[in-house]
């Protein structure tokens, strides 16, 4: 069975956010919910000054203490490992979103859904047939767009980068693109202290 | 690095320490309701104290669902909560407070009326009701230590003090209330427990704080942010000076005045309730890449 994860190529990331755009336009996030962000940060001094970006998604974890601590069984993980949630099991307690160290799980407040994504308190055609598929005050996360997934597609965040920063695949096997990465530029976990196992992996 | 020095990223696309936000005040009431009443109803039940236990049972049955319902997502289906005891904390955390109310109003209602229905005070059915209360007390007094420091992503709470931090707390809550319930005669003989419970809740801050100062970088910053920002006031205001250091002088000095006992008891719980929110407000996630998290690049 496959183990689907992903690489991040943190040299190739320009911090355009189109992944972010992609993403959300995927998946139908209200305003102010993100399940994947691009992380910026400057170091050094001037004239020596730079910025990083760092992207950031749920790491899928394989052995993920948000499924753990789920006390109704909503967020459980499918056999090619992606970690999904169970929207019609979710009672919002936010348990996962304490439990997750990446912080990468939302509650969809019921508000969120109420002002649309241009702010004038109306709803496009687009966002009322997204919306559905939120129950307001449940608590999500990215799933890999599984829906894609489930059709041989990658995810929206990777088709939509421009600069291949996002590379998605079988981490199973060897010859897969992100395998070959992970193991050539000594990919690394985020929080690997914190023993989770993600499928999300770092290289620069 | 200083505290000044700190990166708080907040909600915004930076790296940086992350605040939980996601367990807030109403979080903390419920934690405060459940453990303050179940404390009471435990040292009221070994007191024989059934005014005690009544009052110990209203805000475990009231405060502590109200306010988790106010918290959840999709209240309408609360009950899922209680579906997987095997792996959660707040699965069973449920079920032993479902089962607190149930055999504690039991117990109450036989301790007061059983004599008409040939259920004597002690009877095997009592001791029997007495046992499972008092341990479903026990464990709601403790489950929501449990439920906070299974969580590793919260590195101050990934402690195991948090659930010796609960129970302390909640008997020492109990005992402080039941000193202004039970009689004068049983009130005296809770002054040393009383004492004892509150520089054990003192000892029990300094162990925790020291583990996180000399922890991960997350549980030290949190640690930071309890003791030199705005937190600090709270903190040594509240929870150190009004919750321990004048109750257990009151206790000391006036063990006997009901005055003392009563301003002893509302700073108590002051400064628990405190401490239960800030707690909270401290919480802090890791930044992302913890391998060198502020010049990932290098």
């Amino acid at each position: 069975m496959a183990r689907m994860g992903m690489v991040f190529d943190l040299k190739a990331c320009i911090g355009c956010n189109a992944c972010v755009i992609g993403c959300k336009q995927e998946n139908s996030l209200p305003d102010g919910v993100f399940f994947t962000k691009t992380l910026s940060e400057e170091y050094g001094v001037y004239p020596a000054a730079n910025r990083v970006y760092i992207p950031t998604i749920c790491n899928q974890c394989e052995d993920a203490p948000c499924e753990k601590v789920c006390p109704t069984g909503a967020t459980y993980t499918r056999e090619d490992g992606i970690v999904m949630v169970d929207d019609a099991k979710c009672i919002g307690c936010s348990t996962c979103a304490v439990a997750c160290p990446y912080d990468m799980r939302t509650q969809m407040e019921a508000e969120s859904f109420l002002n649309g994504l241009f702010g004038d308190g109306e709803l496009t055609p687009f966002e009322e047939q997204g919306y559905g598929r939120y129950t307001p005050g449940t608590v999500h996360k990215c799933d890999f767009c599984s829906q894609r997934v489930d059709v041989g597609l990658d995810p929206a965040c990777v088709v939509t980068c421009p600069t291949n920063a996002r590379i998605f695949g079988d981490l199973d096997d060897p010859e897969s693109a992100p395998a070959k990465m992970i193991v050539e530029r000594k990919g690394r976990p985020p929080l690997p202290e914190k023993n989770t196992k993600p499928k999300v992996f770092y290289v620069n | 690095m200083a505290i000044a020095d700190k990166v708080f990223s907040g909600d915004t696309f930076k790296v940086g320490y992350r605040f939980q936000r996601h367990w807030d005040n109403s979080m903390a009431y419920a934690f405060f309701c459940a453990e303050a009443g179940a404390g009471l109803f435990f040292v009221s039940m070994l007191l024989g104290s059934v005014p005690g236990m009544i009052i110990g049972l209203i805000p475990v049955a009231t405060g502590k669902p109200y306010f988790h319902l106010s918290h959840m997502g999709v209240p309408a289906r609360s009950w899922r909560a209680a579906l997987r005891p095997d792996r959660s904390w707040i699965s069973r955390g449920l079920l032993g407070l479902s089962a607190l109310i149930g055999f504690g109003g039991l117990l109450v209602l036989c301790l007061m009326f059983g004599s008409q229905f040939g259920v004597e005070a002690n009877s095997a059915a009592i001791t029997i009701l007495k046992l499972l209360a008092g341990g479903f007390a026990l464990m709601t007094m403790t489950y929501q230590g449990f439920a906070m420091s299974h969580s590793s992503a919260i590195a101050i709470w990934n402690s195991a003090v948090l659930p010796l931090s609960s129970f302390i707390y909640s008997l020492a809550a109990g005992v402080t209330i039941a000193r202004l319930v039970v009689s004068s005669a049983e009130s005296a003989t809770l002054v040393d427990a009383q004492l004892l419970l509150l520089l054990s809740v003192g000892i029990m801050h300094l162990m925790l704080l020291h583990a996180a100062w000399h922890g991960t970088p997350g549980a030290r910053t949190s640690t930071e942010l309890l003791l030199q920002t705005n937190y600090a006031k709270w903190f040594w205001g509240l929870t150190v000076a009004a919750g321990i250091v004048l109750p257990a002088l009151l206790v000391w000095v006036a063990p006997t005045s009901m005055v003392a006992s009563i301003v002893a008891c509302a700073g108590m719980l002051v400064g628990f309730m405190a401490w239960r929110i800030l707690i909270f407000k401290i919480g802090l996630y890791e930044p992302i890449l913890s391998m060198n998290p502020f010049n990932p690049m290098q």
